[in-house]
């Protein structure tokens, strides 16, 4: 057993450690030192993967596995949560007695994506999803005073728990055909017979409890509700963190483990990723609520990632890779943005950001720049995102999936566009200036500059994902 | 110098965000020495261009991307070559208007930059990836100079031109991928591109679905009819200085003639008839509707559309004269129509008012504009003397044996052209002095003169010498077809 492996796990659980004792013993520690904590913290996790990038092998029995693909995704989970740990101090300033708490259920969520990375055995996969769920139903229904929150806390709880009993109900059936949860046993046994009953009934029951954690279209009722009730930032880590999670698992199961099932898989998820696309799309369309829009536009995001499951092949991967650190930089950017925005303006409907760009040119541009990226303009990260994503349809012979994507591209630009003008261009109901701490106005241009940097400058981030697309193949 | 210029611009935007709000001075001469210095090295290439040679001049080439085939690779042609003097004259006299005055002045120029410099990208890059990210590029500023600064319905405006050009710009995506994927070059390389397909063209059967996809979304940029109805409503709608750039320089032919034709030779031949069916219901159709408008940038914007048709018959015709026809009408309507645009802002801006009505007897009023605005109008109207009479001349004559019938429509859409033209000049230049704005200036200073005095310069000296252009872009436009 090679415990040096389970490094970056180990240097995530000591920040728990620290961030639990500070909150035990010290009064001050949850309002005013938990968040610079948790972002110090993470800055040490990533410093440590930086280290541990190269320590590669397969621990506990075969059962915890850490490659390319695992490192990088937990260099993207630890990244992508320190923006996301700044919005509970903002969201959460003067509304909760320990916003401090908040910040322990994300970290412990962050620990689970870091299992769920490295998994190589069902079993530990459930586990860990498991610990990343349980943390997003308490984080949905955290304000809970307020009726909203609470809605959306129990629709999760209601649907997450379905989802994660068929997807334990899907393991039961492979072990029962297999006699093994280990991702190679599975593997072996599933490719000597493509045919098993068991392990096509389990297979669509485990993408069925994927399904629902990416927000593909008949697995998506809760995605609006929860995203307009649940606080920002928790909105903000359940639709980057949680939906990368997701699609680690989908790309572990489709091209690790169920390999035989190709010719299922291309039918499958292209059916899937047009009705994804086109309902997250049509449905934003007539949205007045800004975190109710922001549901359906990443129903309609996990339409395009979900064409490069379709596609495969090392292209389709590296797509959605490079797609979800592009739509993780923008996301996260638009939500610190309606994090503090929605602190000053007391509302998220779309309606009250009229002027916004007069009343804060920083925030307006901010979120200008994260709207187009998102909406898929260059010279912006999600321009190439999509190039990539339409690039490997266009190979895989899915050229009206490409199609239709790039028609639903034009949609998302009228809706994103929309928000846009009310932003920029209409009178302000109020001309008071809105400020943004420093901190987060740090955090805010390093997340633009890095969607610029990104657009202009793909190789970097391009041979980044491809690197850890290259573990599949 | 070729590499820095689309560079220039959007260095200079970056810096503009440095510069304090009420330091208008500062603004001003960024812009200026921006715009001036990309259209001074664009002239130093020019001088330098070797008119024997065929092919691109000035190569410069940088991997971007190696395992996708990406690189950044420029260089000109006779073609791109023109297109560029027609944006350099054009973005360089926007620039004094752009900078005379008006709300919010920082970030209106700070877009302007952005604009200006991503359509210097589009027209000296030679690479598929780097000709389409700069091309949606000229999106992004479009749409707030439309929506912060522009006129009535400002608001829709903006949001029509943004759907319909990045609707049509990412359907011509997909098209373009599927070049890059059917071409096995592994490359967005145009060179690479080109030598691949010579050695290997296209299937027929693969030429024919990808020309309609690119020509649409290709198309609506150019606004073509039946693509065209977001266009006279946004340059209605535009500032006067935006309206110039984006209706003044226009990007959706040039890159129909630099990635459809050479590469979809079979697949556009195809397609020609139906284009030169299109070209002649544009003109027609559009000038008719120029006849009923009433508002002096909505007449312009259809005329827009209408002259686009005659580009359009230009390249459909497929032969070396209509294409340099096409390209020399590109240049000479450009600029004509930045002067229209820049001329009639000039009154709107002043009474806030379109409306042809609301003018009259601007002649005695204001001489000097009244000059160019006839001016103008004239060179629309294609008399001899100004460039656009060359370029429509040299796509009948062209023409004329593959669809006769089709250049008599545009033939006889010209005198619609006369119709709606000589009675716009009438009421806004003659008949009784209007009352309604006793204030209303002419052009006074050097400053207020000098973008419309370069304009029409430009448009009288081609127009009695179109062998001045003709010599770089008709070899070029020979070599798209061989």
């Amino acid at each position: 057993m090679n415990l040096a492996l389970l490094c970056p796990e180990f240097s995530a659980l000591f920040v728990l450690l620290v961030l639990m004792t500070g909150e035990m013993f010290n009064k001050d520690f949850s309002h005013k030192r938990a968040a610079p904590t948790a972002i110090a913290g993470a800055g040490f996790v990533l410093l440590t993967l930086c280290f541990r990038f190269n320590a590669h092998g397969e621990s506990f029995s075969g059962s915890f596995r850490a490659d390319v693909f695992s490192q990088s995704m937990k260099i993207f989970f630890a990244a992508a949560v320190i923006p996301v740990i700044q919005m509970t101090r903002v969201f959460f300033k003067d509304r909760l007695k320990h916003p401090g708490e908040f910040v322990l259920v994300l970290w412990s969520a962050l620990i689970g994506m870091f299992f769920l990375a490295s998994a190589n055995d069902l079993l530990l996969l459930f586990i860990s999803l498991e610990i990343v769920t349980l943390s997003f139903y308490i984080m949905a229904s955290f304000m809970k005073k307020e009726l909203y929150s609470i809605e959306a806390g129990l629709k999760y709880l209601i649907f997450g728990s379905l989802a994660s009993a068929f997807f334990i109900y899907g393991i039961s059936l492979i072990y029962a055909a297999a006699g093994t949860t280990l991702f190679e046993g599975v593997r072996q046994f599933a490719s000597a017979n493509p045919g098993n009953q068991l392990v096509l009934l389990g297979l669509v029951l485990m993408i069925s409890g994927v399904g629902f954690k990416i927000a593909l279209v008949p697995f998506h009722l809760w995605v609006p509700d929860v995203y307009e009730g649940a606080p920002t930032p928790g909105v903000a880590f359940l639709s980057v963190g949680s939906k990368a999670a997701g699609f680690v698992i989908a790309l572990k199961l489709l091209f690790v483990v169920f390999v035989f099932f190709e010719s299922g898989r291309e039918a499958l998820f292209s059916v899937l990723a047009a009705l994804t696309m086109l309902y997250g799309s049509l449905g934003a369309l007539v949205q007045k609520n800004i975190k109710r829009l922001f549901g359906y536009s990443s129903i309609s995001h996990a339409g395009y990632l979900a064409i490069g499951l379709a596609t495969g092949e090392i292209t389709g991967v590296t797509a959605v890779l490079f797609y979800l650190i592009a739509y993780g930089l923008s996301s996260l950017a638009a939500f610190l943005v309606i994090c503090i925005a929605g602190r000053a303006l007391e509302s998220d409907r779309i309606e009250s950001y009229r002027g916004l760009a007069v009343r804060s040119p920083f925030l307006g541009g901010v979120l200008f720049i994260a709207l187009l990226s998102l909406a898929g303009m260059p010279p912006l990260a999600g321009f190439f995102g999509k190039l990539l994503i339409l690039l490997g349809a266009v190979q895989g012979g899915y050229l009206w999936l490409a199609l239709l994507g790039a028609a639903l591209v034009a949609v998302s630009l009228y809706y994103y566009l929309s928000i846009v003008k009310i932003m920029i261009a209409e009178e302000p109901l109020n001309t008071s200036p809105i400020h943004a701490e420093l901190s987060s106005k740090i955090i805010l241009a390093a997340l633009a500059g890095g969607i610029i940097v990104m657009g202009f400058w793909q190789a970097p981030f391009y041979t980044f994902a491809e690197n850890a697309a290259r573990s599949f193949f | 110098m070729i590499v820095a210029l689309p560079w220039i611009s959007l260095l200079g935007a970056f810096v503009m965000l440095f510069i304090p709000k009420t330091n208008l001075s500062a603004q001003k001469w960024l812009t200026l020495s921006c715009c001036g210095i990309s259209a001074f090295i664009i002239l130093f290439l020019t001088l330098q261009f070797d008119t024997s040679k065929t092919g691109y001049q000035f190569l410069h080439r940088y991997d971007w991307l190696p395992s996708l085939g990406i690189s950044y690779q420029v260089g000109l042609d006779g073609i791109n070559l023109t297109m560029c003097l027609l944006h350099a004259l054009v973005s360089f006299s926007g620039a004094f208007i752009a900078t005379s005055g008006g709300e919010r002045r920082k970030e209106y120029l700070f877009f302007y930059l952005i604009l200006t410099g991503a359509l210097y990208g589009v027209f000296t890059v030679l690479d598929i990836f780097f000709l389409y990210f700069f091309y949606e590029t000229t999106l992004i500023p479009m749409f707030p100079l439309i929506a912060i600064w522009g006129g009535k319905n400002k608001g829709y405006a903006a949001i029509k031109l943004a759907v319909f050009t990045g609707a049509g710009a990412i359907l011509a995506l997909v098209g373009l991928l599927a070049l890059y994927h059917y071409a096995g070059a592994q490359s967005f390389d145009l060179i690479r591109i080109t030598e691949a397909l010579k050695a290997r063209p296209l299937p027929l059967s693969i030429q024919a679905w990808i020309v309609p996809l690119l020509l649409a979304g290709f198309g609506a940029l150019s606004s073509f009819w039946p693509l065209h109805s977001w266009s006279p409503i946004a340059y209605g709608a535009a500032p006067t200085s935006a309206a110039m750039l984006h209706a003044g320089v226009k990007v959706g032919p040039y890159l129909i003639l630099r990635l459809v034709i050479p590469f979809f030779p079979e697949g556009i031949r195809e397609w020609s008839l139906w284009l030169a069916g299109i070209a002649c219901a544009g003109i027609l159709y559009a000038g008719y509707v120029a006849i009923r408008q009433r508002d002096l940038k909505l007449i312009i914007g259809f005329s827009i559309v209408s002259h686009m048709g005659y580009v359009l018959l230009g390249l459909a015709g497929l032969n070396a004269v209509t294409l340099s026809g096409a390209v020399l009408l590109l240049f000479s309507h450009g600029v004509a129509t930045a002067c229209a645009f820049g001329l009639i802002g000039h009154l709107s801006d002043q009474t806030g008012t379109n409306e042809a009505e609301d003018y009259g007897g601007l002649s005695a009023r204001a001489p000097f504009w009244s000059v160019a605005f006839i001016m103008v109008s004239m060179a629309s109207l294609s008399l001899p003397g100004f460039s656009n009479f060359a370029s429509e001349l040299l796509i009948f004559i062209g023409a004329w044996n593959q669809f006769p019938l089709a250049v008599g429509l545009a033939v006889f859409g010209v005198l619609i052209t006369a119709v709606y033209i000589l009675r716009m000049v009438q009421k806004v230049c003659y008949g009784p002095v209007n009352q309604k704005w006793p204030e209303l200036r002419d052009l006074r200073t050097f400053y207020e003169k000098l973008p419309f005095i370069l304009l029409l310069t430009a448009l009288l000296l081609f127009g009695f010498w179109p062998q001045g252009l003709l010599q770089y872009i008709q070899p070029a436009a020979g070599g798209l077809l061989s």
